[in-house]
């Protein structure tokens, strides 16, 4: 861990720090990472709980249909939306596509303003 | 320490993430309600099955050096670092284990 022989610059004064616009898209991508990680555990029994048998597979699909469900199935398909996009945003600026600061910024909204839309979307879509 | 390598790690989360993305596009038609045995003969099947198990690979993968990124970033003390990242990598591998016997149990059962 200790590769590095100099002191990494730290700058950590909360109130001081300024937050464009990537910086929160930035965030949100970690923020959302995050979330689906903590997720993760509760999908993999909920696979195994849905492959066991007949009652499993329906206690599954009322759970993931029940009121409360859909609140944290809101939060997780938010972060997913987001990540997503966020990632593919990420992936084109690997390859050289949108990295200017204005075109940056402009993409950084975008995501920011389409993947809680998006999610609302695909949440009444998946209730309906 | 080759765990911490940058080079590798930006390699495995690109094509981790490249990976999801062809795996959620692929599975997007399909995402329509099943029934149990369906479910479990997709999941036990010689399609279903690996390519589950690969979607949880590349998750797993994924998630490692994201995760792994954020705490090397956020947590400077070098004993809850390693507490942290040990808890992460345990969470990991069960759900990695988790998911292969859940996939083996349904492809056994078939």
């Amino acid at each position: 861990m200790d590769r590095h022989p100099r002191r990494l610059p730290v700058f950590l004064k909360l109130a001081q720090i300024r937050f464009p616009i990537g910086a929160i898209a930035s965030i949100a991508h970690r923020v959302s990472g995050v979330l689906l990680f903590i997720a993760l555990p509760v999908v993999a029994v909920l696979l195994d709980t849905s492959l066991r048998d007949e009652a499993g597979f329906a206690s599954v699909r009322d759970l993931i249909s029940s009121p409360l469900a859909v609140v944290a199935a809101g939060v997780l398909v938010w972060a997913l939306v987001h990540h997503v996009l966020a990632g593919i945003r990420h992936l084109l600026m690997d390859v050289g596509i949108g990295g200017e600061l204005e075109r940056a910024r402009a993409s950084a909204r975008l995501v920011l303003i389409a993947a809680p839309a998006l999610a609302v979307f695909l949440l009444f879509w998946g209730l309906s | 320490m080759r765990l911490f390598d940058g080079q590798r790690a930006w390699v495995v989360q690109r094509i981790s993430a490249l990976l999801l993305l062809v795996l959620a596009v692929l599975a997007l038609p399909f995402a329509s309600p099943l029934d149990f045995s369906a479910w479990r003969a997709f999941a036990g099947g010689v399609l279903g099955g690996p390519l589950i198990a690969l979607l949880f690979g590349a998750l797993c993968a994924h998630a490692w050096v994201g995760l792994r990124d954020i705490v090397l970033d956020y947590i400077q003390p070098r004993g809850l670092r390693l507490a942290v990242l040990s808890l992460i990598a345990v969470v990991l591998l069960g759900v990695l284990v988790r998911v292969l016997l859940s996939l083996a149990a349904a492809a056994l059962s078939t």
